[in-house]
């Protein structure tokens, strides 16, 4: 049996701490888990190994922070938006990217400039570390 | 490349199965009226339950098992297993039942375990049904008493809902439920903002006059007349105005859910035994030509878009059925767009346009697309778990030519019912009176 029972959690966590932002490749396939997890998606394989991801990434839609979608502890983050991104290994996820605001937001669409580039970002939280995204400069 | 989605081949039942009765309390605010506070899950769920008996011409005894659904038994209950304690409600103590939560969706997937269990062979005659106490919480301690849900009460128990590993740490998913399928829509059919807001505006304001005609609704004000009250000729310009203030990106205040408390019910047996169980009933029997279910977690991009898709794909290619031949549509529209968009992935409204047919007022209950006749999430309101059932409830009604006030111009032959909920669970449904 090649599935272990082991820290995935935790071990995404904690290489966050060392600075290091992580998911897990399928060696079958070649998808990557991102966050990590035990199986591949793709193809179903548990042959997986830890890699670290290059923070290239792009954003596919943008949506602005309202009342209902909007917690103090956001704040922090400055400008952002959410949407999907996808990492340049391929995974694409729901995420927060900072720098984004409704201005720009606005330039994008009339310019159908989607997707934008967006690179990823150790961001602590309360307690732990976290991942979000920093749109690139050049938008 | 899109977001992973894998796909599953689903296949037809070992035997058919019919809705052959239904039944559903007023959705209300228990709390704020003297004759309903105080009601309890056991007179909730017992009421829709024996009513839905009574409709089928069913005694208790008759009926071999029940699921029930509750979104949120502990916070509201205070119950570990709420099936187990209204089981003496309606006539079947001692017949096995289970409980099962998809919190929003629960009320569509009662209707897919109820069909299975039957479809399967093991039971002849099931009921199904679904209580919420949306709007109010438990007095622990206190048999009876309940106290009002307070917002601050809701939101903690509604993060409940997201995954603790990822998706609260990253932020994006659990937030994205009230705009993401209003961004997707609006990008991928190319509308501006004015005909995004007009069109959000015009499913509330449908929504509201078809719960105008129905006395189980909750808000059965038009949005006309409080407009009027509040000094503007046009509805659309009250739409617009900060007494109906923008709460999302794209969501308005008129597009939430109004939570609230209820129950529904539905009594389902084996199709080749419909004359058997009704007895003297006539009116026809509903047939469950087939569901189609999907989910994806709340980190997965668009991920009520996708698990719609995937589970539409599956119940028109189970059943064989056409778009063009689903004359009534419900979806469970707590964030108001999904009405739109999954009207419009099933094809109930073609590509691009189903906007146009909303603002038209067509999707209206006495338009030719109707959609949500009972005036949906925004104005039936939503008892969570028991919303998808209220919704099997009205599609019934409609479909037997009882729905009163509220009646299609027209008799529905064939439905479609899209459930959505629980981040986020996709059921749907097709079902067709027996000929
Ligand atoms: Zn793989």
């Amino acid at each position: 049996m090649s599935v272990k029972l082991e820290k995935v959690v935790e071990t995404f966590y904690e290489n966050l701490e060392q600075g290091r932002i992580t998911g897990r490749k399928c060696k079958q396939c070649g998808a990557v888990e991102f966050p990590p997890v035990y199986a591949c998606n793709s193809c179903g394989s548990t042959d997986m190994e830890w890699v670290e991801i290059s923070g290239k990434a792009k954003m596919y839609s943008i949506v602005m922070p309202a009342p209902l979608s909007m917690k103090p502890e956001y704040k922090s983050l400055g400008k952002f938006a959410y949407g999907e991104v996808e990492i340049e290994e391929g995974a694409r996820l729901n995420a927060v990217v900072r720098g984004m605001t409704k201005k720009k937001r606005k330039e994008i669409m009339e310019n159908k400039k989607l997707p934008v580039s967006c690179h990823a970002a150790i961001y602590q939280r309360d307690g732990y570390k976290t991942v979000v995204f920093d749109l690139d400069e050049e938008q | 490349m899109d977001s992973v989605m894998n796909e599953t081949k689903v296949h037809p039942y070992s035997r058919g199965v019919s809705i052959i009765g239904v039944g559903c309390t007023p959705f209300m605010y228990t709390v704020d009226n003297p004759e309903t506070n105080g009601l309890t899950e056991g007179e909730m769920f017992g009421y829709a339950a024996l009513q839905a008996m009574e409709d089928a011409g069913v005694n208790p005894q008759k009926v071999d098992f029940y699921f029930h659904g509750e979104a949120s038994p502990l916070n509201g209950s205070n119950y570990l297993t709420p099936n187990i304690q209204v089981a003496n409600w309606f006539g079947m103590k001692g017949k096995a039942s289970i409980h099962h939560s998809e919190a929003c969706c629960t009320g569509y997937y009662a209707v897919e375990e109820a069909v299975n269990a039957v479809a399967s062979g093991k039971y002849n005659c099931v009921l199904s049904g679904c209580v919420e106490f949306g709007d109010s919480l438990a007095v622990p301690g206190h048999p009876y008493k309940r106290e009002k849900m307070t917002m601050d009460k809701f939101l903690k128990t509604t993060s409940w809902l997201y995954d603790r590993n990822y998706t609260r740490s990253l932020m994006a998913g659990q937030e994205l439920i009230y705009d993401d399928a209003a961004e997707w829509y609006k990008r991928t059919r190319g509308l501006t903002d004015q005909q995004m807001d007009d069109t959000l505006n015009r499913m509330c304001i449908n929504n509201r006059r078809n719960a105008s005609v129905n006395p189980l609704a909750l808000e059965r004000r038009t949005y006309e007349d409080i407009a009027k009250e509040k000094g503007f000729d046009n509805v659309m310009d009250y739409m617009r105005s900060p007494y109906n203030p923008q709460m999302g990106d794209f969501l308005r205040a008129s597009g939430v859910e109004l939570k609230c408390d209820g129950a529904a019910a539905v009594i389902v047996c084996a199709t080749e035994l419909v004359d058997r169980y009704m007895g003297n009933k006539n009116h026809k029997a509903v047939e469950v030509l087939g569901t189609g279910c999907a989910a994806c977690e709340a980190t997965t991009p668009h991920f009520e878009v996708s698990a719609t898709k995937e589970a539409v794909r599956q119940v028109y290619e189970v059943t064989g059925v056409k778009p063009e031949e689903i004359d009534i549509f419900y979806a469970n529209d707590f964030i108001i767009t999904s009405h739109l968009i999954s009207a419009e992935i099933a094809g109930y409204l073609p590509y691009g346009e189903g906007w146009k047919y909303i603002c038209e007022g067509r999707t209206a209950y006495d338009g030719d697309k109707p959609i949500n006749t009972n005036g949906g999430r925004t104005s039936f309101g939503h008892a969570h778990a028991a919303s998808g059932l209220a919704d099997l409830y009205e599609a019934v009604r409609q479909m037997r030519g009882e729905a009163g006030a509220g009646q299609v111009k027209f008799l529905p032959k064939t439905a479609m019912l899209r459930g959505y909920g629980g981040a986020q669970n996709i059921c749907t449904y097709i079902i067709r009176t027996a000929e």
